[in-house]
């Protein structure tokens, strides 16, 4: 089963086509990394994949199901979306933010039973910020703040994370915890992530496959290998990049110009 | 370039200020050169002293302010300012209207020094706020609109409890354009050919001053010092138009956006072309309103009608606008205290406004000073005074939900009723309702307000929605709709109509009129507009992440802000037919509740609306005492609770 299929999804603004085309399948149970330039599309492709937009033609169904036939609160429960910028919770204690990832399970009235405290706690504890819960979220370092929205993500009960540049204000240190915190999620609870990265190592080391955009067409898709070759990285980025090879980690670097003209 | 816009718009007014003229006497008994007062006719010296003037006038004015606003555009890169937005124009129309009341031998010797005291005052205090924001646009044209508002509302109030006045102030007020000699069109002239001078000597700062204030100190520029002249400069020319004809609106907030359409690229051309549209625009405004009087028509002050198309134009550059600062930069957040205790903190409250309630009930000020009712004239007094005091206090907690439920929704704290043009809608539809319904009943009015009310809202959420934009130009949307409510408002009153009269009472907020069974519509509707938003918690904890992640989570988006916008427009519009458009007691509630640590929904809820309470208690009571035995309108003393408040809010949120 796939986990997300898409058939000729196109997204268009006044003057321009973000998304062009789009025939896509994703996989579940896997870490899918989004990448591309600036502008390609990614973050456009995230937000139709949440059902936060509308294609303005084409389709796309989620687990077999058209988008547009699931539910608000159903999807919700199914599928958590973490925007790029994650919005001030301002006078909001980390616990409180946590817990609202039960809405969609008990709505504006219903009170929260036992099962939604244990989802809480289970998500707090799997995030690793069961000491924070008391802390108010605005006087959180970023990567905990992160770890905290990650957390009600979790807390929604959701199966398919989203994530948007979850690391792009993120110290390397915090950048590691986060995305081995997603990765290890989808290794051992089956959980299925689309995260759309910038950094081809990060990447590389977390992600199980790679979807590569460019000018809003599909330029990659396959197991994050494929990703890693100057060929594929020429293509993705234009730019001509080293791939090394060490200790069993993949990386890739750009190449420096000046040491190519003077070195043929 | 394109210059046949401009090209056309002469032609157009000069072709319509001789329609006017030859209506007003045929050409063949057009007066010749020179003129001498002695050996002309009635019809000759009007034509002569009063229509060629004012045709100057409304030119020079015209250009004065096109140049005022795009000096200012250009010196704080903010295509939103101008004397209007800046509060400067509202800061010299209050000074001029204070001393003409309080001191009027201050005006001995012209408008003019008076009138710079208050445009200078008002622009230095929006520049202190702003500078702790780097001068960040939203935050300045914020700041400027609400400095602009409160001047305004005081200047309406003080020109209301002055009935000798009235009539010249207020058609002072609304820049009517009238002359009778050429001795104002003289020193306009003056003052625009050394106001072009001297922009002209700053055109070359100016544009370094583009790059931003880091690029241009970076160039060596001194960005205080040319900050400074140059909002002098403006600030100058804003008073000098103040005090020869009164306020005249938006137009230095039109013209350099004109010169922009038009293509004018480098500082020099825009702040000479911004001069010349502005000159066109307002002589156009001022020779069609001019034409519609000779046909017949109502006699309209040109300055009222420049403010009707001030609104739909913030509205139109909004989006215009380039988001040049981040938004971390432009909230300046602290963290926020929060209470260990939130019950016993609400008792405290509760338990405040209680004794508060009884106190306000029982004491009062007699001939001979103060004093508790004595038993005797229970029976006649306390009715009299609870019911009063029970409007207000259903009012002041209709409002003060009202401004929760939109401070929520917004995620902005700045958020109120009367920020968001609510009011002012609200007051629109009293006034439609006076001038539509005969012999309105109160339920009519108050219908007719809520309807208002709602409305204003309805049209900023669908405008917001449909862009999507940051809390901060929300507010500026709201203040757009609020001024082109005022400008109604102003040429309604100005057309001096019996309804007029009726409008003009309202607006500082009446309690005299309020009888026991207004007070229990007012009271149940508070209760029951309580009920609402606290059984919608959970929706208001969730909204100001924003709708990004509360879709995400499932709510229905939507749904919920219209609903919760139809509550706040119902709150807003029934307690402003009691208290009048202008109070900020929708904006010091949830602020006060917030600052005492009560950040829950529920707690946050229900502490906004017992403060809102308390507030409007302590403003009914100040109302019938501070100067008795006048009874004060309460809207006019709430005001002045709220105008400390608000400039201590926004001098403390810049600190962070």
């Amino acid at each position: 089963m796939t986990l997300f299929a898409l058939s000729g999804v196109s997204y268009n603004v006044p003057g321009r086509q973000l998304i062009d085309g789009l025939d896509l399948e994703l996989e579940p149970g896997v870490v899918t990394a989004l990448v591309g330039r600036n502008g390609s599309g990614k973050s456009t492709l995230l937000r139709l994949l949440a059902g936060q937009a509308y294609p303005s033609a084409g389709s796309i169904a989620y687990h077999g199901r058209a988008l547009t036939d699931w539910r608000r609160q159903e999807l919700a429960r199914d599928l958590a979306y973490l925007p790029q910028v994650t919005p001030p919770a301002e006078g909001m204690q980390l616990g409180e933010l946590v817990a609202l990832g039960r809405y969609p399970w008990r709505g504006a009235l219903g009170r929260l039973r036992s099962e939604d405290r244990q989802a809480i706690a289970s998500a707090v504890a799997r995030c690793g910020v069961s000491h924070l819960t008391e802390r108010l979220v605005d006087t959180l370092s970023g990567g905990e703040r992160q770890r905290g929205w990650i957390a009600m993500m979790l807390a929604q009960g959701a199966r398919t994370l989203l994530l948007d540049e979850p690391i792009s204000a993120l110290d390397v240190a915090h950048q590691v915890e986060v995305l081995g915190l997603v990765h290890d999620m989808c290794r051992e609870t089956g959980l299925s992530a689309v995260i759309v990265l910038h950094d081809v190592n990060m990447a590389a080391r977390y992600c199980d496959r790679v979807v590569a955009l460019g000018g809003g067409k599909l330029l990659l898709n396959g197991p994050i290998s494929h990703l890693m070759t100057p060929d594929a990285l020429m293509q993705v980025y234009g730019l001509p990049m080293t791939v090394a090879l060490q200790d069993g980690d993949v990386f890739a670097l750009p190449r420096n110009q000046r040491i190519c003209k003077e070195t043929p | 370039m394109r210059l046949w816009p401009l090209a056309t718009g002469s032609a157009m007014t000069a072709g319509l200020w001789f329609l006017a003229a030859l209506n007003a006497l045929p050409i063949t008994n057009w007066p010749t050169l020179p003129w001498h007062a002695t050996n002309m006719t009635i019809e000759q010296i009007l034509l002569a002293f009063g229509l060629v003037p004012r045709a100057a006038v409304a030119l020079l004015v015209g250009a004065l302010l096109g140049l005022a606003g795009a000096l200012m555009q250009a010196v704080l890169r903010n295509p939103l300012a101008d004397p209007t937005t800046l509060g400067t124009a509202a800061g010299a129309q209050l000074a001029i209207v204070m001393a003409t009341v309080f001191v009027p031998g201050l005006l001995a010797g012209g408008n003019l020094l008076v009138g710079l005291g208050g445009a200078a005052v008002a622009t230095l205090l929006v520049m202190t706020i702003g500078a702790q924001r780097n001068y960040a646009p939203v935050t300045i044209t914020i700041t400027g609109m609400l400095v602009g508002m409160l001047a305004s509302a005081v200047a309406m109030a003080v020109t209301l409890s002055q009935g000798h006045y009235l009539l010249t102030l207020v058609l002072w007020n609304g820049g009517a354009l009238t002359q009778n000699d050429f001795v104002p069109a003289l020193r306009l002239f003056l003052c625009l050919l050394a106001a072009l001078v001297g922009a002209a000597l700053l055109a070359r700062p100016l544009a370094v001053m583009s790059l931003g204030a880091e690029g241009a100190r970076g160039l060596g520029l001194k960005v205080a010092g040319l900050r400074l002249v140059t909002l002098c400069l403006a600030v100058l020319l804003s008073a000098f138009v103040s005090a020869e004809v009164g306020l005249v609106g938006f137009v230095g907030l039109a013209a350099p956006a004109i010169a922009r359409s038009l293509g004018a690229r480098t500082i020099l051309q825009r702040l000479i072309i911004a001069s010349v549209s502005g000159a066109l625009l307002l002589s156009l405004t001022d020779n069609i309103l001019l034409l519609v009087a000779a046909l017949g028509g109502p006699s309209l002050p040109t300055g009222a009608l420049t403010g009707l198309i001030g609104g739909p134009l913030l509205i139109w550059l909004l989006p215009r606008m380039q988001a040049t600062v981040p938004q971390t930069a432009e909230d300046g957040r602290h963290t926020q205290p929060r209470s260990d205790n939130p019950v016993r903190l609400l008792s405290i409250i509760t338990l405040l406004t209680g004794v508060t309630f009884v106190i306000c009930l029982f004491t009062g000020r007699g001939p001979e000073g103060w004093n508790i009712v004595p038993s005797a004239l229970r029976d006649t007094f306390l009715p009299i005074r609870a019911t009063v005091l029970v409007a207000a206090a259903s009012a002041g907690a209709l409002l003060a939900i009202s401004g929760a439920v939109l401070q929520r929704l917004t995620a902005n704290p700045m958020a109120a009723p009367e920020v968001l043009g609510v009011t002012g809608g609200s007051a629109l539809g009293y006034a439609a309702t006076v001038f539509l319904v005969t012999e309105p009943s109160g339920l009519a009015l108050a219908l007719g307000t809520a309807a208002g009310g709602t409305l204003a809202l309805v049209s900023l959420s669908i405008f917001v929605l449909r862009r999507d934009m940051a809390p901060a130009r929300i507010l500026l949307a709201g203040l757009a709709i609020g001024a082109l409510a005022s400008a109604v408002l102003m040429a309604i009153m100005a057309s001096s109509s019996p309804q007029a009269w009726s409008i003009l009472g309202w607006l500082a907020g009446s309690t005299s009129s309020v009888t026991s069974g207004g007070a229990t519509i007012l009271a149940t509707l508070a209760l029951a507009l309580l009920l609402v938003p606290l059984i919608a918690a959970r929706w208001l904890e969730m909204l100001p992440l924003g709708t990004e992640t509360v879709s995400a989570l499932g709510l229905p988006v939507r749904r919920v802000q219209f609903l919760l916008i139809m509550t706040a427009g119902l709150a807003t519009g029934a307690a402003t037919t009691f208290v009048g458009p202008v109070s900020f007691v929708g904006l010091m509630a949830p602020h006060l509740a917030r600052s005492a640590g009560l950040v829950r929904p529920r707690s946050f809820l229900l502490a906004s609306w017992m403060l809102g309470a308390l507030l409007m208690v302590l403003a009914a009571f100040g109302a019938r005492t501070a100067t008795y035995p006048y009874e004060l309108p309460i809207g006019l003393f709430a005001t002045l609770i709220g105008v400390p408040w608000l400039f201590i809010l926004l001098l403390r949120k810049g600190q962070a």
